[in-house]
This record gives structure tokens, sequence and C-alpha cells, in this order.
């Protein structure tokens, strides 16, 4: 076990070289900034003056050499645009992440869980039939327009909810169920046919013939096996999630990550966008270790050495 | 007795009150970048910036300048004098003299730390204080264009920023503006409010709060259930929402920014005769895209200038008639009486619905037998293909906003061919080479007596009338979404100046 996370953690040490070597080269092919950070009209000895005080006229392994020598010293560069430390403003924009990811992963399990279960148990029925209608729906309806037709309605029409912004748990709603819609069916519809499956399992068939109570038998066993693929499925999402969800947060004008990194790609500030593929990569990295420590808390087959 | 306490209350509420909801909340696409005025090139920040500092001299909604923390008047052609007005306070009590303007041009002038004005004031060769409010200028070469500049001259603190540093004072601003820096939560808000003491008077708005909202739609609304007060950039395709909402309505101002396709990328082929040109130029429709494509917000010109630029010429800038008889005879005389094949570029959703222009054109044209094979491109391969002056095609939409308001960043820096020997080699966005304009323009850059710079603007133009190395288009117009509540009239320099603002009670 111990062996495993130690090469687990080496390997997310790799991961995160390969996530700096990417975002280095694919932003050095795309061409140096200096164009898009001066006026079209700046003289070429301003764009000169400018290229040499960033350091984008040395040749290419020197750049790529300073900037490894920099990362591994925790200097992931200074902003372009704002000329303050890249990873400060990029960790910056984390708690508004977090908060929006957290809240959509809990508004999904709590929703999905039961929903699938509930298709699963009353299948068949006019309950399954809803269930899975309400899924495929919330599966297929773009991020973009089910955000906008919620401010539409609960923030335009009714004057519930405000309609962007950052602050208490009021605006916190419609972020929430825009980035949770999807995620909530991919559970419901994962749920329900997990569990279906397992309940025409040989080991519940036995487990009814012991004479468990139906309960215990669905809770207990069905579900606890259907709930490998679910954790698959959130821990992907939550990769998502964490990476900042860009739409949702242009939408709402949530200060998170991904509004603020889309800018920094838009507007060629490369450090920001390195500094953030690295963090990415890292909080990529971490997600998939818990998903792999999840699989084995939850099927005893399951072993790493 | 009553009536004398009714009195006085009323007074003191005049006199000091602000009344409830007196806070006016402007959101832009996106949030400032730094709160160091000089140090930025969007105008999101420079929003900002403009309440919280003065510059030195500040533009008027007409487009002209004036004198504004100080005056500053040529000695001859290289020695510029200024005289700063006394009694100036920063927001911290620091005095503004000569000294702080010097620390300012100082650090502009810095090569080892450039910061984004910095190009602005390159001619500047050195800084001398005279005494406690004048100090003189002295430049390396003519410097016609130093008090347009002067708008970039935005003044910050000497003292503040050698004590807490530049980095600081970018999230902490302390300037002379009509407007003191509260806070900033990044992507969320600056909060601001008004500088009680502000020497050219005290503000009406008492609060101002600055946001980013960066999608259209949530901006406007935003705007129609009161959560802001001002919106930026409102779509033309939005306005009869706004307007119909009953509490905001559509702004509008002609902007500093002209629209124009620029010709004979290759040097050859048709589009190399100037007749060809002038063709394109009675071919294009002006009125109709600008009342088809742009509801409106547009103002159709026939020359590179428009009415705000120092050198603009009303004779010379009239749109060119719509009349494809015309064009036809002209491109017959040309040897193309069955009109000609040629390739375009254009960006998307970078200017007012640039490419539905684009499209518009193509349409137009169609009808005189010009065929156009059309390529929309994205915005930052575009503006490299631009700069290294590596198009693929043989025309190209573009957007021009002269931030300087003066014909020299239009004509000289857009269309100057390099003719001229020993003076600078073509500009990189000009593909027109005619010697007696380059003479024009050259000489209008040697000297600073404005009379003459004028009518050596106006040769220039006669010459672009005559060579049409463009098609010209419009003046796009700024539009905003504003609450009926605030009264406020947009500005050309597109500057969200919260001193020009009140609120209706």
């Amino acid at each position: 076990m111990i062996a495993f996370l130690a090469r687990r953690l080496l390997l997310v040490g790799v991961v995160a070289w390969g996530a700096a070597t990417l975002a280095f080269l694919l932003l050095y092919l795309s061409g140096d900034p200096v164009d898009l950070l001066l006026p079209l009209d700046a003289s070429p000895e301003a764009r000169a003056e400018l290229r040499h005080a960033y350091g984008f006229d040395d040749p290419l392994y020197v750049q790529y050499g300073r900037y490894l020598w920099k990362l591994v010293h925790g200097d992931f560069g200074v902003s372009l645009r704002s000329q303050e430390p890249a990873l400060g403003l990029v960790l910056s924009r984390m708690p508004a992440t977090l908060k929006l990811a957290g809240a959509g992963l809990l508004f999904a399990l709590v929703l999905g869980i039961p929903a699938g279960v509930l298709a699963a148990l009353k299948k068949g029925g006019a309950t399954e039939l809803w269930v899975m209608t309400l899924a495929l729906l919330g599966q297929s309806i773009p991020v973009y327009f089910l955000g906008l037709v919620l401010i539409m309605v609960f923030g335009l029409k009714l004057h519930w909810l405000p309609i962007s912004g950052y602050g208490g748990w009021r605006h916190l709603v419609m972020p929430t169920v825009t980035v949770g819609t999807f995620v909530t069916a991919s559970i419901a519809r994962l749920t329900r046919n997990g569990v279906l499956q397992e309940l025409r399992s040989d080991y519940v068939r036995t487990a009814r013939a012991k004479g468990l109570a139906e309960r215990v038998v669905v809770y207990k066993h069905a579900l606890r096996n259907a709930a490998i693929p679910v954790v698959t499925i959130v821990g992907l999402q939550l990769g998502t999630l964490l990476s900042g969800a860009v739409i949702t947060e242009t939408i709402f004008a949530w200060p998170g990550m991904g509004r603020f990194v889309l800018l920094a790609v838009e507007q060629g500030d490369f450090p920001v966008v390195q500094a953030s593929v690295i963090l990415f990569a890292l909080l990529l990295a971490g997600v998939n270790l818990v998903v792999d420590l999840a699989y084995l808390w939850l099927d005893p087959r399951v072993r790493y050495a | 007795m009553q009536k004398t306490v009714w009195a006085a209350l009323l007074a003191l509420s005049m006199g000091f009150g602000w009344a409830a909801g007196d806070t006016l909340t402007i959101a832009q696409g996106v949030d400032a970048t730094t709160l160091d005025p000089v140090n930025h090139q969007e105008t999101p920040t420079g929003n900002v910036t403009a309440n919280i500092f003065d510059n030195f001299y500040r533009r008027l909604p007409d487009g002209s300048y004036q004198p504004w923390l100080g005056t500053a008047k040529a000695i001859d052609n290289l020695t510029w004098e200024l005289t700063v007005k006394p009694g100036i306070r920063f927001h911290n009590g620091e005095e503004l003299t000569a000294e702080v303007i010097k620390f300012n041009f100082d650090r502009l002038l810095n090569p080892k730390k450039p910061l984004k004005y910095s190009t602005y004031f390159k001619p500047i060769d050195r800084v001398e204080v005279t005494g406690k409010y004048t100090l003189r200028v002295h430049t390396k070469k003519p410097f016609p264009l130093f008090l347009t500049r002067l708008t970039y001259f935005w003044v910050v603190p000497k003292k503040y920023i050698e004590e807490k540093g530049a980095d600081y004072f970018a999230n902490h601003p302390v300037g002379t503006g009509p407007y003191k820096f509260v806070k900033w939560i990044k992507d969320q808000e600056i909060d601001l409010v008004a500088n009680e003491n502000y020497w050219a008077g005290k503000p009406k708005v008492k609060r101002v709060v600055f946001r980013p909202i960066p999608e259209a739609s949530s901006r406007v609304a935003e705007l129609l259930t009161g959560g802001v007060d001002i919106i930026t950039n409102l779509a033309p395709e939005a306005v009869p929402t706004v307007n119909g909402s009953g509490v905001a309505e559509a702004r509008s101002v002609p902007s500093i920014r002209n629209i124009f396709i620029v010709l004979d990328v290759k040097g050859k082929g048709p589009l190399h005769d100037p007749r060809v040109r002038l063709a394109l130029n009675y071919a294009v429709d002006k009125e109709a895209i600008v009342k088809h494509v742009l509801g409106g917000f547009g103002v159709p010109v026939g020359c590179p200038l428009n009415p705000y630029i120092f050198g603009y010429d009303k004779a010379l800038c009239q749109p060119f008639p719509y009349d494809p008889e015309r064009a036809k005879k002209l491109l017959a005389e040309a040897g193309y009486p069955n009109g000609f094949t040629f390739t375009m570029s254009a960006p998307s959703g970078r200017y007012l619905n640039d490419r539905q222009v684009a499209e518009a054109i193509v349409g137009q044209l169609r009808k005189i037998g010009v065929k156009v094979d059309l390529r929309i491109k994205e915005w930052s391969t575009y503006v490299k293909q631009i700069l290294n002056r590596k198009l693929d095609t043989d025309a190209w939409l573009i957007g021009w906003g002269n931030a300087q308001f003066d014909a020299d960043n239009t004509l000289f820096t857009l269309l100057y061919g390099g003719t001229v020997e020993g003076g600078p080699p073509q500009s990189k966005f000009s593909y027109w080479r005619d010697p007696a304009f380059d003479r024009y323009v050259l000489q209008a850059q040697q000297i600073v007596d404005q009379k003459k710079r004028k009518e050596l603007y106006r040769k220039a133009l006669e010459r672009v009338r005559q060579g049409a190395p463009w098609i010209f288009l419009h003046q796009q117009k700024d539009i905003y979404g504003v609450a009926k509540r605030v009264k406020w009239q947009p500005r050309p320099d597109e500057l969200l100046w919260a001193f020009d603002m009140a609120i209706a009670k």
C-alpha cells in the first residue's frame, strides 16, 4: 500500500513535469505574446524592449531551462497583464471554483443517487419513465442554454435570485443547478443501470434468500456495488468542475478559475496559463488518486500492491 | 419657527447629505488588470483608474483637449514648459508639485522597467524642475503630439510609491481624482467613494462600484432588474429590449473608431489600379450597412479620419455616394468590364457586427461583377498576420481607434508608404505608396505649429481621396445600456468618468 502510494506520488511529479513542458511548448508555438500586449501601433523598438524585458528573445532551450528552474523553486512567473505572481492570481480564484464544484457535486449526489435507485426499484412504472426522461433532458440540455433560462425565469421574471455575482447562498443557487444538472443526470442513469444489474445478480438472490430486509439488500449490497461506475464518473466530473466550469462562470460572472484562465489564454498571459495548467494537472492527478482509493474501499477484490 | 427648522434641514441635506441609493454600479465585460493608470492597455482598466487619477490634459467630449492638472506651452521646437496647478493634493495628503510630475516622467522613461504607456513618451529626452510648480521637458526631436499625449499622463504620487512600492500601489491606488479607492475584490468588484475635497468640485455620485460581467445577456438582465446602472458594449440586437423595459435605455455616441478595408496587399493585380479602388468605394452602400447591419449605430465616413480627430476635413471626408453605375464605368475604364475576383480577411466579434458587415460588402460588390472570397479569421492569428505583413488575402477589414485624436496616428501610422529618401521605412500597415502624401505627413511631424499641420493634413487627405487606398466604411458607435435614473451621456473616448454622472432623485 505504501509502495503504491509512493509510486503514485512519483507519478504525480512526472505528470506535473509533463504538463509544465506541454504548457510551455504549446504557448511557445503560438508565438510570443508581445503582439497582443501592446497596441497595434506600438513602435518596433517598444516591442523589442518588451520582448527583451520578458526574455522572449532568448533561444528556446534557454527559456525552457529558466522556466523549469524557476518552477522547481516554486516561482511560476509574473502575470504579463497585472505584473503580479501568476500562481497567487490563479490560487486566489480557487475558493470560488471549489465552492461551485462542491455545491454542484453535492447537488448531483443528493439528487442523482436517490433518483437512480428509485428508477431501478420502480422499473417499468411511470416513476422510472419520469426519472429517465428528466435524466436524458438533463444530459442533453446545453449548459449555456440552461443558465440563460434560469436567469430569465428566476432572475428577470420572478426576481427571486440575483442574476450574477458572488456572495451568499442565493448567488450560489443558479450556478449550482447549471453545473450540477449534467452530473446529476449522469449519476442518476448510471445508478439505475448499476442497481438493476446488481439486483439480478447471484449474491442479491442469496441475500434475499437469507431473508434480509429489502432495504438492506438494496442499499447495503446492490448500491455499494453499483457505486463503482458512479465513483468513476464522479471522479471524472469533479476533475472538470475543479478546473473551472468556464461557461457557467462566464454566464453568472462567477469569479472562479475557469473564466480567469480563459481570459489569460485570450490575452496571451503565458505565466498565468502555465501556472493554471500545472495546477489543473496536479488537481486531476489528486482526484484520480482519491478515486482509486475509493475503489479499494468499495470493492474488496481491488488490491493495490 | 417650524418653517426655519425645515429650511435649515433642507439646507443641510442639500449641502452635505447624499440621498439613499447613491451608489452607481457599472458593469463591464472584464475586471481591471491593475490599478496603475499608466501600465495597462485595456479600456475597462482605464475606466476605473480615470476616476481615481487625473491626467495633465483632459479630453473633451468633442475630441479636443484642455489643460487639467496644469498647462503646457512650447518654448521652442524641442522644449515645453509645464506649470502645475497649485494646491492640489493626493488622497493621502501628498501635494502635487513639479517634483511629482518629474517623478512621473522619469518612471515612464525608465528603460529598465518599461510601463505600457512608456511608448507614448518616447521622444522625451529629459525633464528639469525649474520651480515648485514649474518644469521643462526637453525632447530629442520635435514632438507635436506632446499635448495630446498629456491626456495619457495620469499622475501618480511620488512619496506613496517610493514608500509602499509599485506593486502595492497597483492594488491600493492613491490619486488626485474625484474618487478614492476603497477596495478591490478580484473578478468581483472595485469600490470607490467620492473625494469630497476634489479640487475640481464635489462629485455628485457618492459611491461607484465597477463589476465585471462577461456574458452580454447577463449584463442586460442585471440592468433590467436594477442590479447595475450602466452596462458597456450593448449589442444592437438587445437595444429594443432595453428601450422597451421602461427602466433603462440605450445611449450611444459615435466613437473614435473607424472601420475600413485595406486594399492592394499584393501590390499587383486589379486592386493596384486606383480606378478599381475608387470603383469599390462607389459600389459599397455605406448607408444601407449602417442602417441594416448596425441597426443605425454607425456614421458613414469617406476618409481615414473622423470629426474628433485633429486634421479632419469635412469636405474631404464626405462618404463616397453609392453609385454602382459609376463604379461599373470606372471598372470598364480600368479594363475590367466584367469584374474580377479578390480575397478578403475579416475578424469576427471584434467590432460591431464585423462579420456581417464584411458579408454585406461581399453581396454588394457582386452587383458590379466583383466576386470576393471572404475569410473570417481568429483575432490573435489575424493580428500576427497583420503585424508581420503575412496576410494571405488581397484585402483586410480592420477598425482603428485613433487613441491620440490626431491625424498623425492614422495617416502616418497606417498609410505612410516610405517613399521619402532618408525618411522612415514604410508603415507595417501601409500597402500604398504615394510620394506627395508621404512628404506631407512627414512634414507634419517636424513642426509644432498646429495651423500649418492642419493644412498639411488637408493636402494629405486630398491624396488619400484620389488614391483610395482603402474602402472607407463607417465610424462605429459605442452603445451603452443606462438606467433611466442616471444622468450621463457617453463620451467618444470610451471613458466612464463618474464625475460626469448624476443620479436623478
